[in-house]
């Protein structure tokens, strides 16, 4: 039972979150919206609850005019599968999804009004899955149409993310044209990213609807959905099988991964550890006593230093000389040149109306 | 004359005097009508702090003033409100001095044309006599300095006093016969708002009457006169702006200046025709309206040059009315210098046919601004509309009374020509008509 309780540990999260984001407003970008709705139904279906969920739309195609079938969003052609349900609960919508509020919402830089379901509020352990999926480029992701999210940014703030225990274990995945660049920056541990094509190529979308007359899904997406749908929460499928998704056959672009930050071996990554909320729970009658030392926690600060005589405030900041001090006015002179310059053409006007003769009064 | 004259300058000074400690000041001190971007009192501090800062005051949007003003308000920023007075005081002391001169040469002219014969035997009522012309210079002051616009504005402390006495002094210097002095004021004028330019047309008129040149295309002596006159206009322009290059050692006040004013970026409401116009326009028509409205303002130069030929005072008056209502900044202070002509044309007034309409639409319109201004801006329940149609009603209102006195002035020559019972070819009464 020591085992069973050390495999208790072995992920090291014990809850799940997920940030799902489409970044593409208007009608023809209907297949964002379908890929961001069918992670989302996949991962409410394995068990992460709406709380859990921060869901970033930008806009509404369900209902939007130009929808034939209104109050559905399909992800198959022929309407098989209507991925927008009775039960979405979008958190950011329309304008609302922007990279501010999107960084804001990883980062935890939240105003205080902001209701809780539209917050992040993961803690160290738990396991992350963002999905980012519109139109990008190299290096960037487009947002709304106006603003871009670059890299290096998203890396910044997965480091803030990690430097603040916000999240264990980051799942990252990426749908959009030259997606592999997107991850090509994160230095932070514990990131897995994917992402559905190469730098210099572009993904693909997959099928159009004749009827909706849009195209419904992006290949990846599509092959990723299929992929999902066969899992359950309980299945052992693990992360090698995820990076198989969608070979170059299928999906034209060449889809990329990247698990160096990872501490874990990829095989031992089970889909549900980001994809699902799998508690752990085991029922037994028998008692397990922990060894306080199982987790191997060591004591991580130094021991401290002399303690010095603090240091007091006005010491530090000599705010009593700084208030008290004005500022040195640097007074604006008019350039000499300009006063002679002034004043000799004030004369010789004065002296032109008036005659020479008047000189010698003035003298 | 010059008794009444003192004692007018006193109340008037006492009245800007009272209105300054008072609480209105500030209050006058931020309407729109009387404070517009170009002549705000407060840009010019603005303006000066930056300069104490050591940052061109040119290189935000917020000053529109040129060297000049920067030069002298830098040395007499604490005295402002004496200024201002000063100003207003010299302005109606210059109008009245010119509107004496002016008043000789009329009434030399009439008794010339007189004793030529020009006139029509029953016109005696028409003439003017020296009675009646006595008062008219203080009541040009009178007008001038009592008028709540102008009050107004010297209280707000808006730089348009100033523009209004460069012009008054150019108006001074033209009358007085100076080409050289009206040369040197009439760059000045331009220099620190554009539109004085169209009155280079009447000052050049009335300077060629009076060196009994006449207005002839062919006639050699015409071109002389009119290159000279505008040689030295433009070359007192010219040294004018090189010597402002050199108070701040930039060229930024020629598009700080002169392309605001010409392309009007700012659109706060004020009591001209612009704001509304651009504030709904789309982006790619916007260079075309401006051009249009800007030919509007240097449009009326020409043809009243070509009618009133005879009369450049009269058309300088038209001309200084046209400037305040289409530049594009106006402010009453503008408004209030061509007021200020009209007891010089108290003689028409029995051909004038719309006055008593006009001036209620004047005064009424000059009370409801505020209030609508108030309905729009602070209680909501107005919009810009509001107040543009009381802008439009107002600015209407001043272009029926131009032309109400350029009416009557032309049916007044016509009546000292013809005749006062103007009969037609069968004998019957005819009526005089402005086509």
């Amino acid at each position: 039972f020591q085992d069973q309780a050390e495999q208790f540990f072995r992920s090291g999260h014990t809850n799940n979150w997920a940030v799902l984001v489409c970044t593409s407003r208007f009608w023809f970008n209907y297949r964002h919206v379908a890929n961001t709705l069918s992670v989302y139904r996949s991962v409410k279906r394995l068990g992460i609850p709406d709380s859990h969920i921060v869901l970033m739309l930008a806009d509404d195609m369900a209902c939007n005019p130009r929808n034939p079938k209104p109050a559905t969003v399909f992800s198959h052609k022929n309407m098989e599968l209507n991925v927008y349900g009775d039960d979405v609960e979008v958190d950011y919508r329309s304008y609302e999804v922007t990279v501010e509020n999107f960084l804001r919402v990883l980062t935890g830089r939240i105003p205080p009004s902001t209701p809780r379901s539209k917050r992040l509020l993961s803690d160290d352990r738990s396991n992350i899955l963002i999905y980012m999926t519109g139109h990008g480029g190299n290096g960037f992701l487009k947002f709304q149409d106006s603003e871009e999210i670059t890299n290096v940014e998203l890396a910044d703030a997965f480091e803030q993310m990690w430097q603040k225990r916000r999240y264990n274990e980051l799942l990252f995945i990426i749908d959009t044209c030259q997606g592999a660049s997107m991850y090509e920056r994160f230095y932070s541990p514990n990131i897995m990213a994917l992402a559905s094509s190469q730098v210099g190529e572009d993904s693909l979308s997959h099928q159009p609807d004749l009827g909706i007359g849009v195209h419904l899904m992006d290949r990846y997406t599509f092959y990723v959905l299929e992929f999902l749908e066969e899992i359950h929460p309980a299945s052992q499928t693990n992360m090698n099988d995820l990076f198989q998704v969608c070979p170059k056959s299928l999906c034209v672009s060449t889809p990329g991964h990247r698990t160096d930050l990872f501490q874990r071996d990829p095989q031992n990554v089970l889909i549900t550890d980001f994809f699902g909320s799998v508690r752990k729970v085991e029922i037994t009658t028998e008692t397990v006593s922990l060894d306080p030392d199982v987790a191997g926690f060591e004591s991580k600060f130094p021991e401290e230093e002399l303690a010095t005589e603090p240091l007091k405030y006005a010491e530090q900041l000599p705010v009593a000389q700084i208030i008290h001090q004005k500022p040195k006015q640097k007074d604006w002179h008019p350039p000499g040149g300009f006063i002679l310059g002034l004043w000799a053409l004030i004369i010789m006007v004065f002296f032109k109306t008036y005659g020479i003769k008047h000189m010698k009064h003035v003298f | 004359m010059a008794a009444p004259l003192v004692l007018v300058v006193l109340a008037a000074v006492t009245v800007r005097a009272a209105l300054y400690r008072s609480s209105l000041a500030g209050f006058i001190a931020e309407r729109v009508e009387v404070a517009s971007p170009l002549n705000a009192w407060k840009r010019v501090v603005e303006g000066l702090a930056l300069l104490d800062l050591g940052v061109s005051p040119y290189s935000g949007a917020i000053f529109h003033e040129t060297p000049l003003i920067i030069y002298l308000f830098h040395f007499l920023i604490e005295y402002a409100e004496l200024v201002f007075m000063i100003t207003d005081v010299l302005t109606a002391v210059a109008l009245y001095l010119a509107i004496q001169d002016f008043n000789k040469v009329v009434f030399k002219k009439q008794k010339l044309l007189i004793e030529l014969d020009k006139y029509a035997p029953d016109v005696a009522e028409l003439i003017q006599t020296p009675m009646e012309m006595h008062y008219i210079p203080l009541k040009v002051a009178l007008f001038y300095l009592l008028n709540p616009y102008t009050v107004m504005s010297c209280v707000a402390k808006s730089t348009c006093a100033i523009n209004n006495s460069v012009i008054a002094f150019f108006i001074l210097a033209t009358i007085k016969g100076s080409a050289f002095l009206s040369a040197v004021f009439l760059a000045l004028a331009t220099y620190q708002s554009l539109y004085p330019l169209t009155l280079f047309a009447p000052a050049l008129l009335y300077l060629l009457q009076r060196q009994f040149i006449p207005v002839k295309l062919k006639s050699k002596s015409f071109w002389l006169y009119t290159v000279q006159y505008a040689s030295l206009y433009l070359c007192s322009l010219v040294v004018i702006i090189c010597l402002s290059f050199f108070l701040l050692n930039s060229w930024d006040f020629i598009p700080s200046v002169y392309g605001f004013i010409l392309s009007v970026p700012d659109l706060t409401p004020n009591i001209g025709l612009f704001w509304y116009f651009f504030a709904e326009m789309f982006e790619h028509f916007s260079l075309f309206f401006v051009c249009v409205f800007q030919i509007n303002v240097f449009f009326y130069t020409i043809p009243l040059a070509i009618k009133l030929k005879e009369h450049p005072v009269f058309f300088m008056f038209v001309q200084l009315a046209i400037i305040s209502i289409f530049k594009s900044y106006p402010t009453v202070g503008d408004v209030a210098l061509y007021m200020a002509f009209l007891p010089v044309w108290s003689h028409l007034y029995r051909f004038l046919r719309n006055i008593f309409i006009l001036s209620c639409v004047l005064i009424f319109c000059s009370f409801l601004f505020p209030v609508l201004w108030h309905l729009w801006i602070y209680a909501g329940s107005a919009n810009s509309n509001f107040y543009y149609a009381i802008t439009l009603t107002f600015n209407i209102g001043q272009i029926l009374l131009i032309s109400d006195y350029f009416y009557a002035f032309l049916r007044r020559e016509y009546y000292l020509t013809h005749g006062l019972h103007l009969t037609r070819q069968d004998g019957t009464e005819a009526m005089l008509v402005l086509k």
